[in-house]
């Protein structure tokens, strides 16, 4: 049972850290539907350095600034060049798809490395994502960046009024946020799962910006939601180790995106918006030029 | 920004011609291209050598263009299916799983009607083919009209939802044909059953009968565009949602109705490969393929800005070039994937390219001071 805890406990570090990512980006007005796309690019990169020269560092290192020069694209397209940040999002996840799959290909099967230790099975990660968690939190609600970030979501062009370089603080944020979905890739390949398989992370990253929206933006509702998922989805690898015999695993494999699907619609709600109030912020996906 | 003795400026368009757009779309599709060159050359093949490769087996080669065809009419109706929302606004990135609904109702009805392996059906094999595409129009509509539900009546991210379908139907395909699901094949081989013979559909002018029938699809869909005012409820919702309301085009139904219409289109692409082109005539293993291919339906419809005739050259090109792209990989010893690759370059150079459908660069010179 315990085994079964620590297994879920690990999914939802992975979930946590890309979503983060996807908040800290978004909180400044960014929207990254690409999120999948830059996980898959940390996840194949990380793979590959971390095979090729033994050093599990190298390879998180890696991964962290290949997320965050594919966010940086996403930032050049959507920051400077004001392009529609969804089409740019889905360009992203496709040249992280497309891409990865052909430059992951030859690495195809196991990292063969010795596993990265674990505390009684929970992945080190996971306390990073706690720790990472109450830092975003801190820097959100306590710090001068955290306010400068906010209102470059909120309201870009008072936000420029008041002395702030909104381009700057946006780019600032888009960068970090890939630099988190790269790590998060990352952990996927090297510690939760390390095998390479073509486009194996699955619908994570879409999973993990589902939880954005759920969190209201708010990175302890986000956890909560991240240990709800990753719980759901160990669920459905191993249905047998909580539920023996109900159901296909193929069908148990639904139920994570269901559940997500569900998630949206309650959040999309009028109930839902005036009970928990809109956190949304006011700028998100549009974009700003200085006048 | 200053070059020399001119003024670099940029300017917002207010609109764009056919022709500005048709240059656009080439110069992005030409630089896509140049920067997978770049690929072959790291692969240590000559660019030009490389396409060489792939056109004259795409397009010149007996047992190529078939293939290329077929697959063109796979792409053409996953881009339609991506057109229609498109049109409206919206964003359908779900043919994968529309079209995997579509698959899986039609084979649930020629396994009703005992047209399985080689039992004999038992109703005329014209009507268990009719049948068949109405179901798979209908499988298409189903998971279509989940996002476009949900958009209209509840604002969800059609997006996310979509994607999140694409993965569920992909689940639920893999239970029908390997673990003990009702459609699985013969021996176990973890494909879905093969379709009886007696109702393999009819060829017309040597190709399957759904080519005539999705450029027929492609060209009433650009007649709706052009002439019809359900086209232009759409066009209106497409450009500015609450300005359409004020206009009485509800709302709630447009997102519905567009999403079943574009899921009828992929359905009818999941019709066309697994149960009409030759060799195929079941869900075959490598079913993720075509999840994966219906992708390029996103790069059409891009590049043909959502008018469903420019999208037929298009999707013959990507077409040619994903078929002829997989074959020569063996032949010339590229990378595993090399389609794979050129899906993603193109579209990242499309989505960069989509600035200039914007803005115009303006060269003006500069008055020397005196």
């Amino acid at each position: 049972m315990w085994e079964f805890a620590a297994r879920s406990l690990n999914a939802s570090t992975i979930f946590t850290i890309a979503a983060l990512g996807e908040l800290i980006g978004q909180r400044s007005g960014i929207l990254n539907v690409g999120i999948e796309g830059v996980m898959l690019f940390g996840a194949t990169v990380g793979f590959i350095v971390a095979k090729t020269s033994g050093s599990y560092l190298l390879g998180f290192l890696a991964a962290i600034v290949i997320g965050g020069l594919i966010a940086a694209l996403h930032g050049f397209l959507s920051i400077t060049l004001g392009g529609d940040q969804v089409v740019n999002g889905m360009g992203i996840w496709i040249l992280g798809f497309g891409l990865t799959a052909y430059i992951g290909y030859p690495y195809t099967g196991p990292l063969g490395m010795e596993r990265i230790p674990d505390l009684a099975g929970l992945s080190p990660f996971f306390f990073l994502a706690i720790g990472l968690v109450v830092l975003t939190w801190w820097v959100f609600s306590k710090t001068t960046l955290g306010l400068r970030i906010r209102s470059a979501g909120e309201s870009p062009s008072v936000t420029e009024v008041s002395g702030v370089n909104v381009t700057r603080t946006r780019y600032l944020s888009v960068v970090v946020s890939g630099m988190l979905m790269g790590l998060a890739g990352a952990i996927y390949s090297l510690d939760y799962n390390p095998v390479w398989s073509i486009n194996f992370l699955l619908g994570w990253g879409f999973i993990a910006l589902a939880l954005v929206f759920f969190s209201m933006w708010n990175p302890f509702i986000l956890f909560g939601g991240s240990i709800l998922f990753g719980t759901l989805w160990q669920l459905s690898l191993n249905p047998q180790l909580i539920l023996p015999g109900v159901l296909s695993r193929y069908i148990w494999r639904t139920v994570p995106f269901i559940i997500t699907i569900a998630v949206l619609v309650l959040m999309s709600t009028k109930w839902f918006s005036s009970r928990w109030g809109a956190a949304k912020p006011e700028a998100l996906g549009l974009p700003y030029k200085k006048e | 920004m200053k070059l020399g003795s001119y003024e670099v400026k940029l300017e917002k368009k207010v609109r764009v011609t056919g022709w500005e757009a048709t240059t656009i779309s080439l110069l992005a599709i030409l630089t896509g291209l140049a920067l997978m060159g770049l690929i072959f050359l790291q692969d240590g093949v000559h660019p030009l050598t490389g396409y060489r490769a792939i056109f004259s087996y795409a397009f010149a080669n007996q047992f190529g263009l078939p293939l290329t065809i077929n697959r063109s009419i796979f792409i053409l109706l996953c881009t339609c299916a991506f057109i229609v929302p498109m049109r409206a606004g919206l964003w359908n990135i779900g043919m994968a799983g529309q079209l995997y609904g579509g698959a899986l109702v039609a084979f649930a009805v020629a396994l009703a009607l005992g047209a399985k392996g080689s039992q004999n059906p038992t109703l005329p094999p014209g009507i268990i083919i009719a049948l068949m595409m109405l179901g798979a129009l209908l499988g298409g509509a189903v998971i279509g009209a989940i996002p476009g539900f949900l958009k209209g009546w509840f604002n969800t991210n059609e997006i996310v939802v979509s994607m999140m379908l694409n993965s569920i139907v992909f689940w639920l395909i893999a239970y029908m044909i390997k673990e003990g699901g009702p459609f699985m094949g013969g021996g176990g081989e973890g494909e879905g059953f093969k379709l009886s013979e007696s109702i393999y559909p009819p060829m017309a002018l040597g190709g399957t009968f759904t080519i005539p029938i999705a450029l027929g699809l492609a060209a009433l869909l650009y007649f709706m565009f052009a002439k019809t005012t359900l086209g232009y409820q759409i066009k209106a919702f497409g450009l500015s949602p609450s300005a359409a309301k004020y206009a009485g085009i509800s709302p709630h139904k447009v997102p519905l109705l567009v999403f079943i219409l574009g899921g009828m289109f992929a359905g009818l692409a999941g019709f066309h490969y697994f149960a009409a082109v030759p060799g195929v005539y079941k869900i075959p293993l490598n079913y993720g393929d075509f999840g994966d291919l219906s992708f390029y339906g996103i790069i059409c419809g891009l590049i043909s800005q959502g008018n469903p005739l420019a999208a037929i050259p298009i999707a013959l090109l990507f077409g040619g070039l994903t078929n002829g792209g997989r074959f020569v990989q063996g032949q010339l010893q590229l990378g595993y994937g090399i389609d794979y690759a050129l899906l993603g370059v193109l579209m990242i150079t499309l989505v960069a390219f989509q600035f200039f459908y914007r803005n115009t660069i303006v060269w003006k010179k500069m008055e020397r001071e005196p």
